[in-house]
């Protein structure tokens, strides 16, 4: 377990867990965790390749795709607070007031 | 590195100084009242000075390359980016300048005001960048601000849907674009776009899937923002249900800086990789334009209606990209059309801002009548959907026209090209048959009455800019044109292998 490959499986494996949890739940927090996983995965395979390369730009990318995620998430949470206090539930299945 | 007097650093003080400043100035003042107007006003002057900066560099600076690539720092200075600097701070003027009419009930001046100055800069520097790293910087800063924004109605469940909506979509696009970006890393070892391009010229065949895979990603992230016909489940929500100022800068200005991102990574990287894979854009195109028009014929509601509109215009804009390889005039056709668009679509939603504001009401039958009550808005909505219908004297007819004509010329190299020009007239015609529905409800029937409302100036101010730019640049569109020209790289094929 010290290869890249072995850490681009590892992400690949998270990515489709993610996947499948933005496929399969509907309970918008467990949407925001599934998306997080994917972001993480992805910085997983950054990191990977930055060791496979051999250069340090990667990891750099990385640093910057952490903080950009968390602001993301601030506001995502922020969202699903006010939508929580209209609905006192957070399925996104409740949110039809857009279909025509 | 960053060289402190080029546009895009000066851009970003300016605007980035006033957007920070007005938060501030609002949480030290203890005065009770709106301040609507002296924030829209602020905000105003800020954006009228960056265009000036702009402007002023392109006319006056002669050595301006048109699409550089190369670049030591992350961003360049370019007449590419100029050019979407333009349009992205047209819209930005057009949707401050309406709010001080749309916000005026509302709360929260500041946040608001200032949110739209830092998603103009992210737009502004998405197309300057130069580098993986600064792309993906700029595109968050565009977008985190317009999830915020989507929901800023915060007493309006449907304002938090549509926002809920956008947010999950934008979020799984940034990871894909990451992911998208760690494989050209991967490939590349470097996050310089026009490095890891040269790199991917190179690529061993075995490698090869992966390079398509990354170039499929970079479609399908972008594409999200873009509005491209798979990844377009949100929009028509997303901008139906967010305030309609803010639907504005969505229809108008990020859709548009997605395009600036698509011609800087995919259209060059996928020649790098295997030119024939832009029959995929050719298909995206065909399937954009005509899904946008078919959902636009059966709403009724005219926020909707105008987002299914500027979907099938994303799906116009791509024909440019798909061609771009065998029609030198192709991507220069396609920013003609990105800066018309973007007048357009905004001169067709705040002419709907007008009418949400005196008659409050998004559907169409408040539309009936509009004619007597409201004449200037209705003359503007008028002009705004024949010129994004593509009627002659007006401008989305020249942009339009090259377009096809783009589509037609690269008839010579591949066999798909002339069919595309065939679908975007088709669909033209069909476009015409809502825009023309609307135009019938606001002159040809009987509204509730015909007693002419008071209409709001800053939205007239608005909106006689636009048609002035609609009408004047139809008769006489050889500048924007020339400037286009100037900003697209030309022949794209040398631009990779010579240089």
């Amino acid at each position: 377990m010290n290869q890249p490959s072995d850490f681009l499986i590892i992400s690949v494996i998270l990515i489709s867990i993610g996947i499948y949890g933005l496929v399969v739940k509907r309970n918008a927090l467990r949407l925001i965790f599934s998306i997080e996983l994917i972001a993480n995965a992805v910085n997983l395979t950054l990191v990977a390749f930055s060791r496979m390369v051999s250069n340090p730009q990667g990891q750099i990318f990385v640093l910057f795709s952490i903080a950009i995620s968390a602001a993301e998430v601030a506001v995502g949470l922020g969202i699903i607070v006010i939508a929580y206090r209209f609905y006192k539930d957070i399925d996104i299945t409740e949110y039809k007031n857009l279909k025509n | 590195m960053i060289d402190l007097f080029s546009t895009p650093s000066l851009v970003t003080i300016v605007l980035a100084a006033v957007a920070l400043f007005i938060p501030i100035i609002d949480a030290l003042n203890k005065e009770k009242g709106s301040k609507n107007k002296i924030y829209s006003g602020i905000s105003f002057g800020a954006l009228v000075l960056a265009l000036i900066i702009v402007i002023v560099r392109v006319v006056s600076s002669k050595t301006l390359p048109g699409l550089s690539l190369a670049s030591n720092g992350v961003i360049t200075d370019d007449v590419f980016g100029a050019f979407f600097s333009i349009a992205f701070i047209l819209v930005s003027i057009m949707v401050a300048v309406s709010s001080w009419s749309y916000m005026k009930k509302k709360s929260n001046h500041a946040a608001y005001y200032s949110l739209i100055l830092l998603s103009s800069i992210g737009m502004i520097l998405i197309g300057y960048s130069t580098d993986f790293v600064m792309l993906l910087v700029s595109w968050e800063l565009m977008s985190i601000p317009t999830y915020a924004l989507a929901a800023f109605s915060k007493k309006d469940p449907v304002s938090n849907e549509a926002a809920i909506k956008y947010f999950l979509f934008g979020a799984l696009s940034t990871a894909i674009i990451i992911l998208a970006m760690g494989i050209v890393y991967g490939l590349s070892g470097t996050t310089n776009i026009y490095d890891s391009v040269i790199a991917l010229t190179t690529l061993k065949s075995s490698l090869m899937p992966f390079g398509l895979l990354a170039a499929g990603l970079f479609i399908a992230g972008f594409g999200f923002k873009m509005g491209l016909v798979p990844f377009h489940m949100w929009l028509p929500d997303t901008y139906s249900g967010s305030p309609i100022t803010i639907a504005t800068l969505l229809a108008a200005g990020t859709k548009k800086a997605g395009f600036a991102a698509a011609i800087r990574v995919i259209i060059i990287g996928l020649i790098a990789l295997n030119v024939h894979w832009s029959f995929v854009l050719a298909i995206i195109a065909i399937f954009t334009m005509t899904v946008g028009n078919l959902g636009a014929l059966t709403q009724k509601s005219v926020p909707r209606m105008l987002a299914y509109s500027s979907l099938a215009q994303a799906g116009y804009i791509l024909i440019g990209l798909a061609v771009a390889p065998y029609a030198a005039a192709g991507l220069a056709a396609s920013l003609f059309h990105i800066m018309n668009h973007a007048v357009m679509i905004s001169a067709a939603f705040i002419a709907a801002t007008a009418v949400i504001v005196v008659i409050s009401g998004y559907s169409i039958e408040k539309f009936k009548g509009l004619g007597y009550r409201m004449p200037i808005t209705a003359i503007a909505m008028t002009i705004a959907l024949l010129a994004l219908a593509g009627i002659p004297p007006l401008n989305g007819f020249w942009s339009k026209l090259l377009l096809f004509g783009a589509a037609i010329d690269s008839g010579h190299q591949v066999w798909w090209g002339p069919y595309l020009a065939i679908a975007g007239v088709l669909n033209s015609a069909l476009s015409l048959g809502y825009y023309a529905w609307i135009i019938r409800k606001m002159y040809f029937e009987e509204g509730e009455n015909r007693v002419r409302q008071k209409e709001p100036k800053s939205i007239v101010a608005v909106l006689l800019f636009a048609i002035g730019f609609m009408v004047i640049l139809g008769i006489w569109y050889g500048p924007v044109l020339n400037f286009a020209t100037m900003a697209s790289p030309g022949d794209l094929m040398q631009l990779i292998h010579i240089k």
